[in-house]
């Protein structure tokens, strides 16, 4: 019903595999940080030299500073970063997302503006969606944006915008036209940018004790008319036509690796028969979602959309990243026993704490189901 | 591949004739389905594991998965490995596995004129089938004899026969598990319950979701063991049988589940004919080794790699195939 294909990754992506690596050793005194989460490092200098080596709008065109690439070479080099808990947050939402939303439905000046910094690694954006009122009914976002002259004066509050305290831009879904009937329509993106504008941002500290989310409210805050991406109205539409590189990567299953690394190195060479099943367990899994997110970027190379197919990833993904760190508890306790656990422990609690996040950013596990449902007919 | 679309469209007919309920339940009372296996052997399809056949290794095994989709009362697995390895499809010989002085489990071996006993990881042996035979069936209904280990032959088989028994049937549950979706599929749709039909209840959506996230895992898992066949080393060939082995086992464990309560009642009746399905999913998943068999190799050899080596055995290319 829902098949995914069978994708062996080109020879092409295996080179850049072996170069990632060589990279990486030498960037040893950065890694590997205790969290694989693509969220929770964010490292300007590091996204910089990402940059500077071609791993950033990898599959963008040459003009605006990207690297013509095929979706594996930069499937490779994503999943190479996060196994190695390597610190990716800064550019990590401009390089997946907002980079190929702009070059889908931004115009030429905003094009040659926004993308080659990204592909630098030196400008570094934030989703605006949520709000306090619109979670998982993203439609119903109540933030305005009104046609003043040559301008749009901005109303509202966006929330939960990871990492807007740090990044340079934002893509605010707005209301540009009171709600109708049709609740798809009206809704527009919006280029803010983060410094300048007049938004005013204050971080959240969220369970881990970090600060990584933040409340953006917007009172009056003036931009000029070519801030819009896209057609006015056109908002909807843009928006989902993001979510299937949003869903399907191996940010979606990879979030809590390091455990599984730090679990094997606990147990040793001689696990215990339910050691040894845990892990081959987790490899399963693990090896299994692995394929099958190979197999949507093998959809988006060739030109489709796999919004179904990228939900169906990132659902199972979730469960399985959400998983891997009771799996790891339940067969190599969590309290210090023994020499070298320390690490072990380091990277379980950090780990576990970021748990709750996987299945409710980027569309809960529910909206994720839901998805799927229609995909098989259901509603 | 052309060539195996071809060999599945005309397949697919031979089993959508042969494999309604009624012959399901006339197999599992102990008739062997002369006619269905005429017409496999009609079409040489127990024949494409043969060198001489012509076709590649993983047509035999798409085939399997094609069986396992219609819950086909036959030993097709088990035939086409045997006459893989006798090199004579002229007679009829299925497979089982040693335990003791026994072999055990062969598929329908009161119809073989032979079976082969695969020891895990071990030899395969050899042993004419006579009147001592014991009749047993699975926990589906299908036939599964046993029969003492007399007068052994050693096959001399260069293949890993238990991880190609193994991935057959990772490959029919594969097959089992899509078709299990696709009748609760149809069955949310057109049972109504408080005015509108089950599949409008957001409940059911959900597991339905669950189920077809599984399907689709076990599907691209044991796809993908299909494509290590010939791989040039054996060692990562037997652990990607294990992986996918491992987690189809698991799926079954939560689709079956699932089947059976959208289905309701009617789904618990011998009636109906997703039993014949889900219980040959419960069957299946402890044949040719658990996901806790399989789990543990491959937690074993993970762990003797270390944890430094963990990512680079996630991410070995396919590309080891010769
Ligand atoms: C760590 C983190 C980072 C984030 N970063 C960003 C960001 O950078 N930018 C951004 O825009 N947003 C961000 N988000 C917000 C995220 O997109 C929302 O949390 C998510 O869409 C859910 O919205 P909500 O939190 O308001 O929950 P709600 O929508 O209120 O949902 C609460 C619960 O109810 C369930 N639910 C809701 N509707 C239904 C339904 N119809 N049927 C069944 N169940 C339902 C949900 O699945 C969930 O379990 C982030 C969230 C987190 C946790």
């Amino acid at each position: 019903m829902l098949q995914l294909d069978s994708v062996d990754l080109p020879e092409s992506a295996e080179r850049v595999r072996h170069e990632v690596r060589e990279f990486l050793r030498a960037e040893r005194d950065r890694l590997p940080r205790p969290c694989s989460d693509f969220a929770s490092g964010h490292d300007p200098e590091f996204s910089r030299r990402l940059g500077e080596r071609g791993w950033i709008g990898m599959t963008w065109p040459k003009q605006y500073g990207g690297g013509e690439r095929t979706f594996f070479e930069r499937y490779v080099v994503t999943e190479e970063l996060l196994a190695a808990g390597a610190p990716v947050s800064a550019h990590w939402i401009a390089d997946r997302q907002s980079g190929p939303l702009l070059l889908r439905y931004g115009s030429e000046d905003q094009k040659n503006r926004y993308l080659p910094p990204i592909t630098r690694g030196e400008s570094y954006f934030s989703i605006g969606m949520s709000e306090p009122n619109s979670g998982s009914d993203l439609a119903s976002v109540r933030t305005t944006a009104e046609r003043v002259g040559d301008q749009w004066r901005i109303n509202g509050t966006k929330l939960w915008t990871t990492d807007a305290h740090r990044n340079h831009y934002m893509v605010a879904l707005v209301r540009t036209e009171p709600p109708s009937e049709n609740r798809h329509a009206g809704l527009s993106q919006l280029l803010i940018d983060l410094r300048n504008d007049g938004a005013a941002v204050r971080p959240i500290r969220n369970i881990t004790g970090a600060e990584d989310f933040n409340e953006v409210v917007f009172e009056d805050v003036v931009v000029p008319a070519d801030r819009i991406v896209g057609e006015p109205g056109n908002g909807w539409k843009q928006v989902t036509s993001e979510l299937a590189y949003e869903r399907s990567g191996p940010e979606r299953f990879l979030s809590t690796f390091r455990v599984f690394v730090e679990l094997v190195r606990a147990v040793g060479t001689q696990p215990t028969a339910d050691q040894a099943a845990a892990i081959g367990r987790a490899a399963a899994h693990l090896m299994t979602l692995r394929r099958m997110s190979i197999s949507v970027a093998g959809m988006l190379e060739a030109g489709k959309s796999p919004e179904v197919e990228a939900a169906l990833v990132k659902s199972l993904g979730n469960d399985f990243e959400q998983a891997l760190p009771e799996l790891a508890r339940s067969v190599a306790p969590t309290a210090p026993v023994a020499e070298g656990w320390d690490r072990y422990r380091e990277t379980f609690v950090e780990s576990l704490l970021n748990t709750p996040a996987f299945t409710l950013r980027g569309g809960t596990r529910e909206i994720m189901r839901g998805v799927i449902a229609r995909g098989l007919g259901l509603r | 591949m052309d060539t195996r679309k071809l060999l599945l469209e005309s397949a697919e007919r031979i089993f959508a004739d042969h494999c309604d309920k009624e012959r399901l339940e006339s197999a599992e009372g102990g008739a062997f389905p002369e006619k269905l296996w005429g017409q496999i052997e009609e079409n040489g399809l127990h024949m494409l594991a043969m060198p001489e056949s012509g076709a590649e290794l993983g047509d035999a095994f798409a085939l399997v998965q094609l069986g396992g989709r219609h819950a086909a009362p036959i030993p097709l697995l088990e035939v086409t490995l045997a006459n893989r390895w006798t090199g004579d499809a002229g007679r009829f010989v299925s497979l089982g596995v040693v335990s003791g002085e026994r072999i055990v489990d062969i598929a329908w071996g009161r119809r073989a004129d032979a079976a082969i006993g695969i020891e895990p990881g071990g030899e395969a042996l050899l042993v004419e089938v006579d009147a001592d035979i014991e009749h047993r069936v699975n926990p589906s209904g299908e036939a599964r004899d046993s029969i003492e280990i007399r007068q052994p032959r050693t096959l001399d088989i260069e293949d890993p026969a238990w991880e190609l028994f193994a991935l057959g049937r990772t490959a029919a549950i594969a097959g089992c598990l899509g078709r299990v979706l696709e009748l609760s599929v149809q069955y949310v749709n057109e049972r109504q319950q408080f005015g509108r039909p089950l599949a409008k209840f957001q409940a059911i959506q959900h597991s339905l979701a669950i189920m077809a996230a599984e399907v689709a895992a076990a599907s691209r898992a044991a796809g993908s063991a299909i494509d290590m066949l010939g791989t040039a080393n054996p060692e990562r060939f037997a652990l990607e049988v294990g992986v996918a082995k491992a987690r189809v086992g698991e799926a079954c464990g939560i689709v079956a589940p699932i089947a059976h309560q959208v289905h309701g009642a009617i789904g618990f009746t011998h009636e109906h004919q997703l039993h014949h399905f889900t219980r040959r999913l419960w069957s299946w998943r402890d044949e040719a080794g658990s996901e806790r068999y399989w789990q543990e190799r491959v937690g074993r050899h993970v762990a003797g790699l270390g944890a430094e080596r963990l990512w680079e055995f996630v991410t070995a290319p396919n590309s080891l195939r010769s």
